[in-house]
């Protein structure tokens, strides 16, 4: 008994240790006053090195070694700028996002190696929304708050429906997301105010998808999707095209796949439409079951869909011979060593670098691009002289970034029809370019891709005008 | 089977009630196989792979509680971690969490290599269950109930968190021989090679009800040795059992190390079609505890049969549900399939509160 006591006592001065460690260290250079209100800090020196980006407003400041005044609220102390990231580490998209938070990390492991923004250390404060709203809004409490963990813009928002949760919280707290999400709302001025939306949507990229599919394969199509803002936005977009393109469409799943759910309802319905391809807006184990048990049962069709329904790990499972045979990727950016622009050179040497073991995966790509376009905005900010929450709002709607060749340059001023992307790429699946458990130190690692077009914009996507989101949830 | 015996079709509003329910069912099936022959073949098969499975995890939640009179809620952390065992072993060619190579990797055929290894991966998985058991259910032998079920709760959020961890990034293959293949049973072949129409019916399935035959009849057969005995009795009374000598502990011990196994053998069978057609433990692996689950109430939490029977009739209610009422999905709700083993199972316990085997607690006012 007297050494559970001791046991019990150790623990419980553990945990106070612990607590009263935590708020050392997350308090340390916090400028925030609690009240809300801005306040002005000096830009610090830049300590030295070499900034990676082209177009260094807050950088050359601090290079000069010029006290420049800084207008500051939340997330930005003297010495750090935190930028939050609500992102899904254990859902669903978990096996996506995880590589894309990796190479983000990189990216601002990079930035800090090269003096940081406006001589400030770049500190991601990643939280895990699990792919699950409530948890999702949690967490903006936490970015928002003027706490330990409060930001100064949340550079990355996982999930459709979860960003449409906080979009009018967002306007209201004058705080920028970049979200990991392509819904056609975030254009909206009315609804995405604040969401910085990159590369197409995925009603776009399911107009030029379904063009392509469409020319290529045959004029019946089944269309399949998640419920909520990311599948029927999708399905919305491709059944939109396929009304443009004269489509029968055999079977409409619009919000009929719902994740852990035994799909033979999908299965069959789409093995009986007769269609000659089929659209889809899931995620990749979900295919992978509708799309083995489809084509198990005789089914020939072939298959494509909105980007996050694909993912290449499915090349390494019992499904690759059926995607190499069957399925067409569609997707925002270009992939892993595909190319050499300066973009794709700076991502692959900084991944080799400092993550040399870790696998290979065109994702790195994704969060490459988000260090990018956070850094360009932060930058913006720094010039203003205003790195207060709104301030760096404004920032993002003053820039065209130049994200070097990694996908198409994004802007968002003006008017949505005027900034929209409309390019996408189109790639086929070939085992042959698939190094099974490669690394992004083989030289010759592949992630199974051909490109086919891309990055292109069809005619139905040129011609699209943006009135509002092509699915609005009820 | 006493009951089953004693079962008098309409001696009550339940037996009437279960009666009528089968009749209308068989009439189903029959009308369903003189119209659409290979579609019913097909949707059987399917059944029987999905119910198969479905016993073999509750055959798992069944044995724990029969020892040791708790429910495991960690059964699906320990199905992911079987599946991880047998990728680690058979695909990595590593033993787990080490470096040191798998040396049954190329001993005679592919193949033979494979299930050599699987063996050693449910061996380990067992030992993963005696550990568990000895260092977290054992000190609790005769505290409440409910405590050792939070425990087993703890279990699950540890182990599935550490399981994800390995299953996030890369899917782990289990390198199944027979992968997503299997045969058609009617249809016509172009000449690509590819068949079209006819009942499909994957190798999975045949290799699923394979492995609940032998798995339940290794049981009905322990529970006729000694040591099956003294589980039963233990199950029955422990305090009575250790009274007679029974070596309660090694009891649990057993219970523990089959639970783990046949755990992790479901684990094995979810990568696989009907469940999945990755044949990659996932992070989704895990779900197929929660998916047997009504499985094992329906059967009854304490009886072996009830395992059997439970997880057929819930695979059966399953994939039926989704062949036949797809085209209604607008009305039911696109995840109506999610629903209907949880709706069958509330049903079944209306008629028979302690499941179909279950036995009904008796208690004395």
């Amino acid at each position: 008994m007297k050494a559970a006591k001791i046991w019990v006592l150790v623990l419980a001065l553990v945990l106070i240790a612990a607590a009263c460690g935590g708020d050392d260290d997350t308090e340390a250079g916090t400028t925030d006053d609690g009240d809300g209100g801005a306040e002005t800090t000096e830009a610090a020196g830049d300590e030295g090195g070499e900034d990676t980006s082209g177009d260094d407003a807050g950088g050359d400041e601090g290079a000069d070694g010029e006290a420049a005044e800084l207008a500051t609220d939340f997330g930005v102390t003297d010495d750090e700028i935190r930028i939050g990231y609500n992102a899904d580490l254990s859902g669903i998209f978990a096996t996506t996002v995880l590589p894309i938070i990796e190479a983000t990390e990189v990216y601002w492991e990079v930035v800090n190696e090269n003096g940081g923004i406006a001589g400030r250390e770049v500190v991601p404060v990643i939280l895990d929304n699990a792919y699950d709203v409530p948890k999702h809004l949690e967490n903006y409490e936490v970015f928002t708050g003027d706490g330990a963990e409060s930001v100064v813009m949340i550079g990355q928002s996982t999930g459709s429906p979860h960003t449409a949760a906080t979009a009018e919280l967002l306007v209201e707290d004058e705080i920028a997301a970049i979200p990991l999400t392509w819904y056609s709302g975030w254009p909206d001025p009315e609804f995405g105010q604040n969401v910085f939306e990159v590369q197409t949507t995925y009603c776009v990229e399911s107009h030029n998808g379904m063009t392509y599919m469409a020319e290529n394969f045959g004029d019946k199509v089944a269309i399949i999707s998640f419920p909520g803002e990311y599948g029927q936005d999708g399905a919305q977009g491709a059944k939109l095209a396929a009304e443009k393109l004269g489509l029968e469409v055999v079977y409409d799943g619009e919000g009929a796949v719902v994740p852990g759910s035994d799909q033979t309802p999908v299965i069959t319905e789409i093995v009986n439409s007769g269609a000659d391809f089929v659209w889809t807006t899931i995620n990749p184990t979900t295919l992978s079951e509708i799309m083995g048990g489809a084509v198990s049962q005789g089914f020939t069709g072939m298959w494509s869909g909105n980007s996050p329904s694909w993912g290449f790990q499915l090349l390494g499972t019992d499904l690759a011979e059926a995607a190499d045979q069957f399925y067409v990727y569609s997707t925002y950016t270009a992939l892993w060593n595909t190319d050499d622009t300066p973009g794709m050179t700076e991502v692959v040497e900084a991944m080799r670098e400092k993550r040399p073991d870790a696998p290979v995966s065109d994702l790195y790509l994704l969060g490459w691009i988000n260090g990018m376009i956070v850094q360009q905005v932060l930058e913006q900010a720094a010039a203003n002289g205003d790195m207060t929450r709104a301030g760096v709002t404004e920032a993002a709607r003053q820039i065209t970034v130049d994200l070097k060749g990694l996908a198409p340059n994004q802007s968002w001023g003006g008017d949505p029809n005027d900034f929209i992307v409309r390019e996408s790429y189109i790639y086929d699946i070939d085992l042959a370019n698939f190094t099974p458990n490669g690394t992004v130190s083989d030289e010759d690692a592949g992630t199974g891709y051909t490109l086919i077009q891309g990055p292109f914009a069809s005619p139905l996507a040129e011609e699209f005008v943006y009135d509002g989101p092509c699915f609005v949830a009820e | 089977m006493e009951r089953l015996r004693s079962f008098k079709p309409l001696s009550s509003p339940s037996t009437t009630f279960i009666t009528g329910a089968l009749i209308a069912a068989v009439v189903f099936y029959v009308v369903r196989a003189i119209i659409e022959p290979e579609v019913m073949i097909q949707t059987l098969a399917k059944a029987l792979g999905l119910g198969a499975t479905y016993a073999i995890v509750a055959l798992g939640f069944v044995l724990i509680f029969k020892g040791t009179q708790v429910v495991n809620f960690a059964q699906g952390a320990l199905a992911m971690i079987g599946a991880l065992f047998v990728s680690f072993l058979a695909v990595d060619e590593h033993i787990p969490l080490t470096t040191i190579k798998n040396p049954l990797i190329g001993i005679g055929p592919e193949w033979f290599g494979w299930g050599l290894s699987v063996v050693v991966a449910l061996f380990f998985a067992g030992i993963l269950g005696l550990v568990l058991e000895r260092v977290v259910i054992r000190p609790m032998i005769g505290q409440p109930l409910f405590s050792v079920a939070v425990i087993t709760l703890g279990l699950e959020t540890m182990l599935r968190t550490m399981a994800n961890d390995s299953v996030r990034i890369q899917l782990r293959p289990l390198g199944i021989p027979w992968g997503t293949g299997g045969f058609t049973v009617g249809g016509e072949t172009n000449d690509a090679g590819i068949t079209t129409g006819g009942a499909f019916i994957a190798w999975s399935y045949v290799a699923a009800v394979i492995t609940a035959i032998v798995a339940f009849l290794a049981v009905f057969f322990f529970y006729r040795s000694r040591m099956g005995v003294a589980m039963r009795a233990t199950a029955f009374d422990q305090e009575a059992a250790m009274a007679q000598g029974i070596n309660v502990g090694r009891v649990f011990a057993i219970a523990w190390i089959a639970g783990t196994i046949l755990a992790a053998i479901g684990g094995i069978f979810a990568t696989q079609p009907p469940i999945a057609q990755t044949g990659a433990a996932q992070v989704e692996t895990q779900f197929i505890a929660f998916r047997a689950l009504p499985a094992v109430i329906l059967g009854g939490l304490d009886s072996v049969q009830g395992a059997l029977v439970g997880g057929m009739i819930i695979g059966l209610a399953e994939i039926t549900a989704g062949q036949y009422l797809s085209q209604y999905a607008g009305t039911l709700g696109s995840g109506y399939p999610l629903i209907v083993p949880y709706l069958v199972m509330i049903v079944g316990l209306l008629v028979r509160p302690y499941g179909i085997f279950g036995t009904p607690e008796v208690r004395r006012v």
